[in-house]
């Protein structure tokens, strides 16, 4: 199997999802969680551009010479996947802020970052 | 109807004659039982009168007074409601109000007036009498019940003259002999029934002034001597007529009802005491079981 | 006609704008959300009265003039309109009630609100895959903003848990949007929509990830721990906000999403809301906290809502007004409770006992408990009716248990809770109510009226019924504010002009019923006249069950007589729990007659599945069902009638509630049971199970019920506990007749429905009249007030005679004819257990009349009065219908009895005339015979003739005071030692206590335990670990995958 770079982008975009995935899991530490979660977020959004990478095609632009309207779905890669992600990242962006804002109001409370802290709520 | 009113009349003077005397019978044999003389036999009588004479009397409150007379109701009732001879006018008292179950149920048309007006008079020896009867009594209707029922089965009957009716013709059409398992059943009730030992814990008659009739004197107690003389002749003809054939002659009915009053006395005399709970268990173990069989016995081998 | 589009731009608009203004501008701020929340209400409505009216089409709006996928789509269609008028509602609601917040804080709070039900109305809208995930983010952005800025740092801890799942979930849902966009080339759904057939592998991932991602959201068994924690500490309003709009919009989402899917993906989405619905209830029992009570509330009822959505390719369209059914209430009574628990300090339930200070508060949040519950005339119970209709017609028994089940569970917690509301020692007594906060919730109760209301129309069954006699409870509860004597009057008189119009109407054994229900009606009503002032609440309660018994009787449709018996339920439970200590015995008969209702509803629905009828006459049926149907239903009516084994919350719930409410529950109410027996018998007949007649095991039951009844009755110390456990044995009595199956059987059992009736009625009576002036119900602590209330003496002794079945009263009657059908019918064993019962009523009969009102008096009650001419006045009614039955047993007998020849021709009573005239007719039976006036005029004839005898014979009769009897020449010393009256059958418990072992109660506390445990063990998966939650989802993710995915 020929490693392209659309594979490899599409093998990094799993392993950082993965990556994510068990620091979130394991990390009790609340700032490494959220870190974590931007992992995997970007992972997210590398596996989402490289699934919509089409090998051997130009970018989405009608130029009118080798992209025109008539041929742009069968030589021009698809725009619209980049820009979900585009929008993916701002969100993720404001999620992340969200997130931290809450590790600092927990962080004032108790004075410490552990996870296993904040489980008073519970059954 | 007029004519019906007046044969009751005579015939329930004539059972409490014989229910006083047979009364008086009783209290000698127990006596020589108890190597004593006794009383006379007409012991019941002087009784009466002297309670009668009793210049005095007093009531607590109106079920008092009421009580003696619906003992006494309860009684005569229960005799009236039955055929006493069959096929004789005198006899056949009102006996077409209602069949066999009126007859059970209306014994206790007495009792429960007797419990009221003795409780009434406040004495605590004639509420723990009460309790004890009542409990006593339910235990007691088990084995009686099952009797019944086996006779109704076995007769395919509730009305009194036909169960006699199909007894007729020789001893051997009794139900003693033809259905000897709830004769026994029946004739083990009974004894809880007569109020004698082992199952006069009720009364207690000889040590203590205990029971429903404690406060009960005078006038009261003509009434529940009465009683104690027609109410035990009538369910002697009630066994008479469902177990022993009936009675065609009303000296046929004396004689058995005497012959079946004496099993109470002939057991009473030979046996002590039983506590409540004593007999409560001892009526749902063999006469139930012998109760049981009878039915058993009717369903699978007389039908 | 205003564009959707105009939300989108006011909301993002005022959002930024208001972010910016300082704490100077607060009024200014808090004044323009309010219009803007206005403004989507607005837009909402004019969409609705537009859509309605016709004047619009339901139509697609695109962004910018472009076709998708290049654009932005929303449609608006009268489903969409509708959703979103209740969120802009409540939006509207959360904006008034978040004011003080808005007002006192610098903290952008309006904005994000603003923003956030923006994000709520697209997501309803937008038809655009990608969209949704947008708003979807947009949305859980504000939700944790605004959690955020509470002041409590539980709430803190919840919203990152909260913000945590949102961002796995999201992650899962923009997987799946891409992966469609990949496989298909488009986001718009419709598109989509057209290729669903030719779905390649990667688009059913696609649509399972995105499914699976809105189900999560919707917080499923058991992903959904960080939820739990939002409920619980954030503030009610966010409450209200969260477990209202955002689950009605994710609901509405997944209906839109859900088309895409498989059937396999549908069957998954039932299971899911199935189980949850069943789990949430369960751990919902062990809950303490009110807010987080509701929040395992809100999880079930979205469970529900799940479940019926994932039953569209079984049931059909119509799920989806079903669904709706369930999420409105849900969403009316919920957002109402979470606004209602702001106005409580305190965070246990007790603390919402202040709610009862005032008495539209207490209506309202009884609305809501009742509502959640599916009682009618909510929405939810037409929705409960549909569903099981449904599930039943398409034989998924297994969901239909588990929805029953969890619904049973819910109730328990719910009723629990409403009960501590209502009678509990208050902690703190007297803080107001702020009505700003209560407005809310006062809307929303009305609005919860007004849909089931318009419920009904929506109601596949046809709906026959007649509603008058609920009007008189509208009219009572309008004119609570009236005295009671005037109330009481209303009532009697509308009972009685009801019954003069209708009653004529009435045949058969509707009559027969009708007449004990009406003529109950009056008999209590005048009781009532001894009561002193307003009673609040009294009145339309009683108003109400009367109603529900009054249409059960009238009942001719499988949904009526279960309308009518939900109704009756409802108000009998009210009355019940109005006594003073009767909370948990008020909890118990909520339950079983809840359980029991389940059943009912259960078999009907499988009666109507087997047949295709919707009357009563659904139940005639020959099928391999019927067995089981018989089964459900007889034993929900013997839930009723307090059969034993199911008969523990008789005793409590009788003897506890208040003196006039005692023979309405007892005399009347328990004929409710008595009456469906005689429905379903009437029409289903014998049964059986492999070959084993289902009659004849009733029939043990029966008697088993009452020798026990019996039993216990007879030591009971408490007089009113005493009839209470007399009627559990009467009943059985009654179901021992049904159950023979022949004319006497029912001859019995009627007739000893209808002196039930007449007993207990008396009998409560006299025990209230006598609670009325002692304030005592232990009866050894009386004694002698024969000499203090002879009036009620000789109602009690009446009674007892009567009772007791010893001639020449009309009990005998019952004793007579039982004997009669055992010999015919062979029930030998069962003949003699009968005769044996009915010795023992003879111990607490005695008991009932020797302990009050003989024996001795005791000083403390020296001076009490005769009860109340209004209380005396019923008892000597019935007494006067009883002696008239005595004397001339054919009044009633020989007419029951013609009813009967209908239903079985063979076997009845003979009537032969006497010699006798005044009608005095001869009973004959099979086997014996009876006549009832010649029994009494012998007895009086003797009796009279002795009392003559005796008033002759007596010299200076006089009366003698209290303490002159014998005893050893001495007096005793006190009325208390000489009474004889504590533990009176002593001996009787010796010798036959072991059948008085209380086993059912021992069962039914094992099983209630148990039930606990299971529940306690359930929640401790909630460790309150953010990351453990995270864990769920991505368990619960993986398990639905295999599932649809295989690899199993």
């Amino acid at each position: 199997m020929n490693l392209t770079i659309d594979k490899i982008a599409l093998l990094l975009g799993m392993s950082l999802m993965l990556i994510g995935l068990w620091g979130g899991f394991t990390q009790k530490n609340l700032l490494k969680i959220i870190l974590s979660f931007s992992i995997f977020d970007t992972g997210l959004n590398i596996l989402i551009v490289a699934l919509g990478y089409l090998p051997g095609r130009t970018a989405p632009i009608i130029d009118g010479s080798a992209v025109t309207p008539e041929n742009l779905a069968l030589v021009a890669i698809d725009p619209v996947p980049q820009a979900l992600v585009l929008t993916a990242i701002v969100i993720g962006f404001g999620t992340t802020a969200l997130l931290l804002a809450y590790a600092l109001k927990l962080n004032q409370h108790k004075k410490s970052l552990d996870i296993n802290q904040f489980t008073d709520l519970k059954w | 109807m007029g004519e019906k009113i007046v044969y009751a009349i005579i015939a329930v003077f004539i059972m409490l004659n014989y229910g006083f005397l047979v009364n008086g019978v009783i209290r000698r044999i127990y006596a020589r039982v108890g190597r004593r003389i006794g009383v006379p036999i007409y012991q019941m009588y002087i009784d009466l009168f002297k309670s009668w004479g009793l210049r005095t009397n007093i009531r607590h409150g109106t079920m008092f007074y009421l009580g003696p007379i619906f003992r006494l109701t309860g009684g005569i009732g229960l005799f009236l409601f039955m055929p006493a001879v069959y096929g004789l006018a005198l006899f056949t008292n009102f006996s077409f109000s209602g069949d066999l179950l009126l007859l059970l149920s209306f014994q206790f048309f007495g009792t429960l007036g007797m419990a009221l007006g003795a409780s009434e008079s406040g004495h605590p020896n004639s509420a723990i009498g009460v309790t004890r009867g009542l409990a006593q009594m339910t235990a007691v209707e088990v084995p009686f019940i099952l009797a019944i029922m086996a006779v109704a089965i076995q007769y395919d009957s509730l009305s009194l003259t036909e169960i006699i009716a199909q007894q007729q013709g020789g001893f051997l059409n009794w139900t003693l002999f033809t259905n000897p398992l709830a004769t026994a059943a029946a004739l083990l009730a009974m004894l809880g029934a007569m109020m004698r030992a082992p199952f006069d814990v009720v009364l207690a008659p000889q040590e203590i002034p205990i029971g429903p009739p404690t406060e009960y004197h005078s006038n009261y107690m003509v009434f529940l001597q009465s009683n104690r003389a027609i109410f035990p002749l009538a369910k002697s003809i009630l066994f008479m007529n469902l177990f022993f054939g009936g009675a065609t002659t009303i000296v046929m009915m004396l004689v058995k009802t005497f012959i079946l009053l004496m099993w109470p006395v002939l057991v009473g005399v030979s046996f002590p005491r039983f506590r409540v709970e004593q007999s409560i268990r001892w009526f749902l173990r063999v006469p139930m079981i012998i109760g049981l069989l009878g039915i058993a016995y009717v369903h699978f081998f007389l039908k | 006609m205003v564009s959707p589009f105009y939300i989108l731009i006011v909301g993002l608009g005022l959002g930024f704008l208001l972010g910016m203004t300082g704490k100077k501008q607060a009024a200014l701020t808090n004044m323009l959300t309010l219009f803007a929340m206005a403004f989507f209400t607005g837009v909402s409505l004019h969409w609705i009265q537009g859509l309605y009216t016709g004047a619009f089409q339901p139509s697609m709006v695109f962004s910018a003039g472009f076709k998708p996928p290049f654009s932005i789509s929303l449609f608006l269609g009268m489903h969409e309109a509708v959703i979103s008028l209740m969120i802009n509602v409540l939006g509207l609601i959360s904006v008034w009630y978040f004011r003080e917040f808005l007002l006192r804080d610098s903290k952008p709070l309006g904005a994000v609100l603003l923003v956030m039900f923006m994000g709520l109305n697209m997501l309803v809208f937008t038809r655009d895959l990608f969209n949704i995930f947008v708003f979807l983010e947009i949305t859980a952005i504000s939700m944790s903003g605004i959690i955020l800025m509470n002041d409590n740092h539980h709430a803190h801890a919840a919203g990152f848990k909260y913000l945590l799942a949102s961002s796995l979930i999201s992650a899962f849902y923009l997987l799946g949007a891409v992966l469609i966009y990949f496989s298909t080339g488009s986001l718009y759904l419709d598109d989509i929509l057209t290729m669903k057939s030719a779905f390649a592998p990667m688009a059913l991932i696609a649509v399972f990830l995105m499914v699976i991602a809105i189900v999560i959201e919707l917080k499923p068994f058991p992903a959904n721990g960080w939820a739990l924690d939002v409920y619980e500490a954030a503030h009610p309003g966010i409450g209200a906000i969260v477990s209202g709009a955002v689950t009605t919009t994710m609901l509405f989402l997944l209906n839109k999403i859900l088309v895409l899917g498989s059937d396999k993906i549908y069957l998954l989405t039932a299971s899911v809301g199935a189980l949850t619905f069943l789990f949430s209830n369960w751990m919902g029992l062990q809950q303490k906290n009110p807010n987080r009570l509701l929040g395992y509330s809100s999880i079930g009822q979205v469970g529900l809502v799940l479940a019926i959505l994932g039953m569209k390719p079984v049931l059909g369209d119509g799920v989806e007004m079903i669904g709706f059914g369930v999420l409105l209430t849900h969403f009316l009574a919920k957002a109402g409770l979470f606004w209602l628990s702001g106005t409580v300090k305190g965070s246990s339930l007790e603390s919402w006992a202040i709610l009862r200070n005032n008495p539209v508060i207490l209506t309202i949040f009884g609305i809501f408990v009742f509502a959640l519950s599916a009682f009618p005339p909510f929405p939810s119970f037409y929705a409960k009716w549909e569903l099981i209709i449904g599930l039943s017609g398409t034989g998924n028994y297994l969901l239909i248990a588990l929805i029953l089940l969890g619904s049973l569970f819910e109730v328990i917690y719910l009723f629990r809770w409403f009960g501590i509301v209502v009678k509990a020692e208050s902690e703190e007594s007297d803080s107001g109510i702020e009505w700003g906060k209560a407005a809310g919730p006062a809307l929303f109760a009305l609005a919860l009226l007004a849909g089931g209301y318009f419920a009904r129309n929506y109601l596949s069954a046809p709906d026959m019924m007649n509603f008058i006699p609920l009007v008189a409870v509208v009219v009572l509860w309008v004119l609570d504010f009236m005295p009671a004597w005037a109330k009481n009057t209303l009532l009697l008189a509308m009972v009685g002009i009801y019954s003069w119009f209708y009653l004529p109407q009435y045949s058969d054994y509707q009559l027969i019923f009708g007449i004990i229900f009406m003529a109950g009606a009056v008999l209590t009503l005048l009781y009532g006249y001894s009561e002193k002032g307003k009673r609040p609440g009294f009145y339309p309660l009683t108003a109400m069950m009367f109603a529900g018994l009054i249409m059960l009787v009238e009942a001719t449709t499988l949904f009526g007589f279960f309308f009518a018996w939900e109704v009756m339920t409802a108000g009998s439970y009210f009355l019940i729990l109005r006594g003073k200590k009767s909370q948990p015995h008020a909890l118990s008969y909520m339950l079983f007659s809840f359980g029991g209702a389940l059943l009912i509803l259960a078999g009907f629905a499988m009666a109507h599945a087997v047949t295709g009828l919707w009357t009563l006459d659904a139940l005639v049926m020959d099928s391999p069902l019927s067995p089981v149907i018989f089964i459900m239903l007889t034993l929900g009516f013997l839930t009723k009638t307090a059969a034993i084994g199911l008969h523990i919350w008789l005793p409590g719930a009788h003897s506890e509630a208040e003196a006039d409410v005692s023979p309405m529950v007892s005399g009347i109410l328990l004929k409710a049971g008595v009456y469906g027996l005689i429905v379903l018998f009437m029409r289903m007949g014998t049964q059986y199970i492999g070959g084993v007649d289902l009659m004849v095991i009733l029939s043990w039951v029966g008697i088993l019920s009452a020798l026990i009844g019996n039993l216990m009755a007879a030591m009971q110390e408490d007089m009113k506990r005493l009839l209470a456990y007399s009627s559990v044995g009467q009943l059985g009595y009654i179901l021992f007749g049904l159950s023979m199956m022949s004319n006497l059987g029912w001859l019995l059992a009627i007739s000893g429905a209808i002196m039930h009736f007449l007993y207990k009625t008396m009998l409560f009576q006299a025990v209230g009249g006598v609670y009325s002036r002692t304030h005592d119900r232990m009866m050894y602590r009386m004694g002698g007030l024969i000499f203090r209330m002879p009036m009620t003496f000789i109602v009690v002794l009446i009674g007892i005679i009567a009772l007791s079945g010893v001639p020449p009263l009309s009990g005998f009657a019952g004793k007579w004819l039982s004997f009669n059908a055992v010999l015919q019918k062979e029930y030998y064993l069962q003949g003699a257990l009968a005769v044996l019962a009915g010795a023992v009523a003879f111990l607490y009969l005695f008991r009932l009349i020797h302990a009050p009102f003989l024996g001795q008096l005791k000083d403390n009650l020296r001076k009490v009065k005769e009860a109340s001419l209004w209380i005396l006045l019923p008892q000597y009614l019935v007494i006067a219908v009883i002696m008239a039955v005595s004397t001339v047993p054919g009044l009633l007998l020989e007419r029951i009895g013609k009813l009967l020849a209908k239903t079985f021709p063979d076997g009845g009573l003979l009537w032969v005339d006497s010699k006798i005239p005044f009608g005095a007719r001869t009973a004959i039976s099979e086997y014996g015979y009876w006549n009832g006036t010649y029994v009494m005029l012998v007895t009086i004839g003797i009796f009279g003739i002795l009392l003559i005898v005796q008033l002759l014979m007596q010299r200076n009769n006089k009366k003698v005071g209290q303490f002159n009897i014998v005893y050893s020449g001495e007096r005793p010393s006190t009325p208390e030692t000489t009474h004889h009256a504590y533990n009176f059958y002593a001996h009787y418990s010796k010798a036959l206590g072991f059948l008085m072992v209380p086993l059912a109660e021992r069962f039914w506390t094992w099983i209630s335990e148990r039930v606990h445990d299971i529940a306690h063990q359930l929640r401790q998966l909630y460790n309150g670990n953010g990351q453990v939650y995270l864990m769920h989802i991505m368990f619960f993710f993986l398990v639905c995958y295999f599932l649809i995915n295989g690899g199993f």
